[in-house]
């Protein structure tokens, strides 16, 4: 919302710079995104050099066809001659007026007296673009008459005026509008806060207003005022200025003063033409099953009937509280207005908005929910500015309501306050704060909330809030005192840096995927009803798709010997409400089963794990170099994924980090030599090499510390299908130094069992 | 060749012991390198030299002393100078092994933690400093650990599926870390001191400074006698351990369901250190992230004695931090996975 300051400090008398009450105003009660500078600069006394005149004489200029010459007077004793080129005033008329050395915003330098067709121009006649108070360059401002000749034109209009842009947080609808920001601005600097109070029009010709609400729960609050005579035409120079600067259209004098109220007190209005209600009624309802209207926007709406209507009794006039419809829109031939102040519930507006997709400055006050009881004041300035601007009469008056809530009374203890802020605070200062606000304090600390923060304010805590604000700036810093704390990582967090430790230690880069794809292998994974896009619609099962994505991307830029790999959840289908999250690790690298196996092996070996595989098959992986273990998969990647050749692997990080070891435990691997013993095997080449070793382990029991396989060898001197398998054995006791009988011993219990379940021979 | 050789009587009867001396010192002295030296201890202490000879042929004893010194410190000479020699030809041979320094190191495969992974960590380990222990949360919550359980008012924006991404009526894709706060508080009684970092969802399109799924990193502490000063020093300490020790915080008043009251952390401008420039916009201070008091029906939600305990609670984005601290320009960078880029960090 824009606050220009001029406005503001109509409301609220205060002392310090627009930096200031900005500064304090973000502290202690919204979001203020910036402070705009707007209209002639005020430096060196220019402001001095803009003045009220008054036209003495208005002739065309008789070298230029669209050039008039007139004498202004700006109060110097003597006229000066000033070139126009606008047509929209006559002798007569109150102008504003830029002297010779003016600075002005659509200027490069400061303006100068010239001659225009041989006659001098000593000034200028301004426009509003010229002096940034609108963007209307049809024609000059014509302002009202009252002010004297050479009367400072800033004393007349905001030419020069600093505009706050802010945001109140959605709790604080009240601070959406003037009111409520001086109010606020009083109470954080000490100012005087004087809000407007118009005199209210008293009624002439009196006529009955007919205004029946079925719906009270929904509209709470209906003010109609009738008004008759309305001369509909152009808002005066002020309130077009004000509107501008506070981001508004200025459109007609009728439907100025709505928005203008509404930015006064935050309470919106709107006005229709009554001689397009039926029989000048207002029913306000639900919607009928099947019932639309055209808003003022020109678009077609179909209605539900949870959409709150106001209605003539006949059909729909308006969307409440989001927008009219275009057919009782006041227009130029509009003498007769029925002026809607009223309250609506926000639940079914924000409901009805959101599913219209249709946000107005209305909605976006009433879905926060407005304080029923700004009604009354908004009805009476807005009744006030259509009789002074528009010229009417106001014949009817109708206030429908049913018992207002009443004002919510909260118990505070002071000491209370002290212990949730965590400093001293006199009560005294407690009360002060409170009072300011335009809270209610009595003697024995029950606290009254003011009508406009009835919603917000209910308990005691959201006043020690109210407290707290001003003083933000000035809470000390400490630390709680933590009697009972345990800061450490738990187990698996352990060891799930550890996986990334070792994973960037072996040369991977960490990569981040999306969790939401656009397929996913598994057709029962979790799948968006409303996605926001076809790309992110399905909740991941795998990381596999993803990191190749990102392998891809790395090919693109040229990367050799790319290796990257993950950790993230993936959501699998459980049957139940929630999906079962699983921290996967994923993984991808250039090379082949054997680099893969290696960073596996690595892996493993970090976590004090053996890596066992089985054949296994999995759908992105090479067929015939795909391993199993029991926490997942890894193998070669398909040829089909990506080009070059590439591993890739996903494992299941709890079912991984479930076996791994609490602690080491010391075991002699030095005082007594280990006997090493090389065998090379013939085999048939279907037995797989992890089948002799688990069966080495087997036959020789604990004694054969290791036994690895370093070499596999196919040719001439085997039969056709048979490879050799070269073994390296280990034999060690970490009781006493092994005999060369025992080895020989125990290289022949596992040669004997080879043969006998391998039909293994010995070779060497 | 026999190995045997007849002695010449004339020829030993010819040496002289102080003669051979001087030259065999001699010719330890003049070598040049170790195999010259070498050479040098054949010809004096060989088998067939003329030392050993004399040795063998000698008869009395004076003689025999005599010759037995001279080898003794012919020995030790030639000892002497071959480790000097060693020494020396070391030297020459290291002086000619120079290499040009700058010639680059054979390359090793060095991996990288992501950006945020980094950024989370720092996080874990400021507050295991403290004493917090970290907790992982849910990504797909029900709606009442997203909004009943953390007090959001039924008109509260985020509940509308145009901010959410909703899996059914009552499942949604988390909107911030705060639901593990609720599932944290329900399996423990206070104090609780904990972190919960986590992939957050909102249907936010994706631009610089937007992405739809993105991290944050929750704080929660309950216990007898927390206060918003206990906040505000927490937070304060945080910053400086983000940002830098130079760097000073401000706290401003914000709106959240589940805090009260509720403030946002501000951090002086990195750029201007808090005169104000467009970095800032003109303000001096950026913000970094909310957090608040827990409100007491949170409390009083998880069975919790909210007259007894109080607690506070943040909610700050990785992305954010990485933003505001490495300059990156455009979040969506950050999901790219380029080498280039993940190598930076």
């Amino acid at each position: 919302m824009r606050a220009p300051l001029s406005w503001l400090r109509e409301y609220v008398t205060v002392d310090p710079s627009a930096g200031e009450i900005a500064r304090r105003l973000a502290i202690s009660a919204l979001e203020v995104e910036r402070v705009i500078d707007v209209g002639v600069p005020d430096v060196d006394g220019n402001l001095g050099r803009f003045l009220v005149g008054s036209v003495l004489e208005a002739r065309p200029h008789a070298n230029a066809d669209r050039l008039r010459v007139c004498q202004v007077d700006v109060g110097e004793g003597h006229p000066r001659q000033i070139v126009c080129g606008a047509w929209n005033f006559e002798a007569g008329a109150t102008v504003a007026v830029a002297l010779p050395g003016a600075l002005l915003p659509v200027l490069d330098q400061p303006l100068r007296e010239v001659e225009l067709r041989g006659q001098q121009s000593r000034g200028m006649i301004l426009a509003e673009d010229e002096v940034g108070l609108g963007e209307d360059h049809a024609g000059i401002m014509v302002l009202p008459r009252g002010p004297e000749p050479g009367t400072p034109l800033h004393d007349v209009l905001p030419i020069h005026d600093q505009v706050l842009d802010v945001v109140p947080t959605p709790n604080r609808v009240d601070l959406l509008s003037m009111v409520g920001l001086a109010r606020e601005v009083a109470a954080l600097l000490d100012g005087d806060l004087h809000p407007p109070a118009p005199q209210d029009p008293p009624v002439v010709d009196g006529e009955p207003v007919v205004v029946t609400v079925e719906d009270p729960a929904g509209c709470p609050r209906y003010i109609g005022r009738v008004f008759r005579d309305v001369k509909i035409g152009p808002s005066p120079q002020w309130l077009r200025s004000r509107l501008y600067l506070a981001e508004m259209r200025s459109i007609s004098n009728v439907v100025d003063v709505t928005n203008y109220v509404m930015h006064v007190w935050g309470s919106p209005l709107h006005a229709f033409d009554r001689a397009r209600l039926a029989g000048g009624r207002i029913v306000v309802r639900r919607a009928r099953p099947g019932e639309e209207l055209r808003t003022l926007d020109g678009t077609l709406r179909r209605l539900e009937t949870s959409d709150l209507m106001i209605t003539d009794g006949e059909r729909s006039v308006a969307l409440a509280a989001i927008m009219g419809g275009e057919e009782s829109e006041v227009g130029d031939e509009t003498t007769e207005i029925l002026l809607e102040a009223a309250n609506f519930e926000p639940i079914g507006i924000l409901r009805s908005s959101e599913r219209l997709a249709l946000r107005t400055a209305g909605s976006n006050r009433w879905e926060k929910g407005v304080d029923p009881y700004l009604a009354e004041p908004a009805a009476v300035l807005a009744s006030r500015m259509l009789v002074d601007l528009a010229d009417a009469g106001m014949t009817g008056h109708v206030d429908v309501h049913e018992r207002l809530p009443e004002r919510p009374v909260v118990r505070l203890r002071p000491e209370r306050t002290e212990h949730v802020l965590g400093r001293t605070l006199a009560a005294e200062d407690q009360r002060l704060t409170l009072e300011k606000l335009g809270f209610e304090v009595n003697q024995d600390w029950t606290v009254t909330v003011p009508t406009w923060r009835a919603r917000d304010v209910t308990r005691e805590i959201d006043l020690v809030e109210e407290i707290a604000r001003p003083i933000l700036d000035a809470i000390p810093h400490t630390m709680p005192l933590r009697r009972h704390v345990r800061g450490r990582l738990s187990r698996d967090q352990r060891l799930r840096r550890l996986v990334e430790d070792v994973l960037v230690g072996a040369g991977f880069l960490e990569a981040y995927t999306w969790s939401l794809v656009a397929s996913d292998p598994d057709p029962a994974a979790v799948r968006l009803p409303d996605p926001m896009s076809a790309d992110q619609a399905v909740l991941r099962t795998t990381l596999l798709p993803g990191l190749v994505d990102a392998a891809r991307t790395g090919l693109d830029t040229g990367a050799e010997d790319l290796a990257l790999f993950e950790i993230a959840r993936v959501y699998l289908p459980s049957g139940e409400q929630l999906p079962d999250e699983r921290w996967h690790l994923g993984g991808i690298l250039e090379g082949g089963y054997a680099e893969t196996k290696g960073v596996l092996e690595t892996l493993y070996g970090a976590l004090h794990l053996d890596l066992r595989v089985r054949r296994g098959s999995h759908r992105q992986l090479h067929p015939g170099k795909t391993a199993e273990t029991d926490a997942g998969a890894f193998g070669e990647l398909h040829p089909c994924v990506l080009e070059r050749t590439w591993g890739a692997f996903e494992l299941d990080l709890a079912t991984l980090f479930a076996p791994v070891p609490e602690r080491i435990v010391y075991e002699d691997v030095i005082t007594y030599p280990a006997v090493r013993q090389d065998i090379a095997v013939a085999v048939d080449e279907d037995v797989e090499v992890g089948a002799l070793v688990e069966a080495a382990h087997e036959a020789a029991g604990p004694l054969l510390r290791e036994a690895r396989v370093f070499d596999v060898y196919r040719g001439e001197q085997l039969d056709g299908d048979r490879k050799s398998v070269a073994l390296r054995l280990s034999f060690q006791s970490p009781e006493r130094t092994l005999t060369d009988a025992e080895a020989a011993e125990l290289r022949g219990a596992i040669i004997a069992l080879l043969r006998a379940r391998f039909g293994g021979e010995l070779r060497a | 060749m026999s190995e045997k050789q007849e002695i010449d009587p004339a020829t030993v009867a010819a040496v002289d012991p102080e003669a051979l001396e001087e030259t065999a010192m001699r010719a330890v002295r003049e070598a040049t390198s170790t195999e010259d030296l070498d050479r040098v201890r054949v010809e004096y202490l060989g088998r067939k030299s003329q030392l050993k000879l004399a040795l063998r042929e000698v008869r009395d004893r004076n003689t025999g002393m005599q010759l037995n010194k001279f080898r003794e410190a012919l020995e030790m000479a030639i000892s002497v100078r071959q480790e000097e020699l060693r020494q020396l030809e070391l030297d020459r041979r290291l002086a000619e092994e120079r290499v040009d320094v700058t010639i680059p190191g054979t390359p090793v495969r060095r991996g990288h933690l992501h950006l945020i992974t980094q950024i989370r960590r720092e996080f874990e380990d400021i507050f295991l400093g403290l004493g917090y222990t970290v907790v992982d949360g849910r990504e797909v919550e029900t709606t009442h650990y997203n909004f009943d359980a953390l007090n959001f008012p039924l008109v509260h924006p985020t509940r509308s599926p145009l901010h959410t991404l909703f899996l059914d009526e009552h499942t949604v894709l988390r909107t911030e870390t705060s639901p593990s706060q609720i599932r944290t508080m329900e399996t423990q009684e206070p104090p609780v001191y904990i972190v919960s970092p986590g992939r957050c969802y909102r249907r936010d399109t994706p631009d610089a400074t937007h992405t739809p799924i993105f991290h944050q990193v929750e704080g929660l502490a309950v216990d007898e006698g927390i206060t918003l000063a206990d906040l505000e020093g927490t937070l304060d300490y945080l910053l400086r351990e983000l940002f830098g020790q130079e760097r000073r915080s401000q706290f401003v008043t914000h709106y959240f369901p589940f805090t009260e009251p509720s403030i946002e952390a501000l951090v002086s401008c990195h750029i201007c250190d808090g005169s104000g420039c467009p970095v800032c916009r003109h303000s001096g201070w950026i913000e970094v992230g909310g957090a608040g008091m827990v409100d007491p029906n949170v409390l009083e939600f998880v069975g919790y004695d909210a007259e007894r305990y109080t607690g506070f609670a943040f909610g700050w984005g990785l992305e954010r931090i990485a933003v505001l601290r490495h300059g990156i320009p455009d979040l969506r960078e950050l999901w790219r996975n380029d080498p280039r880029l993940l190598r930076q960090f």
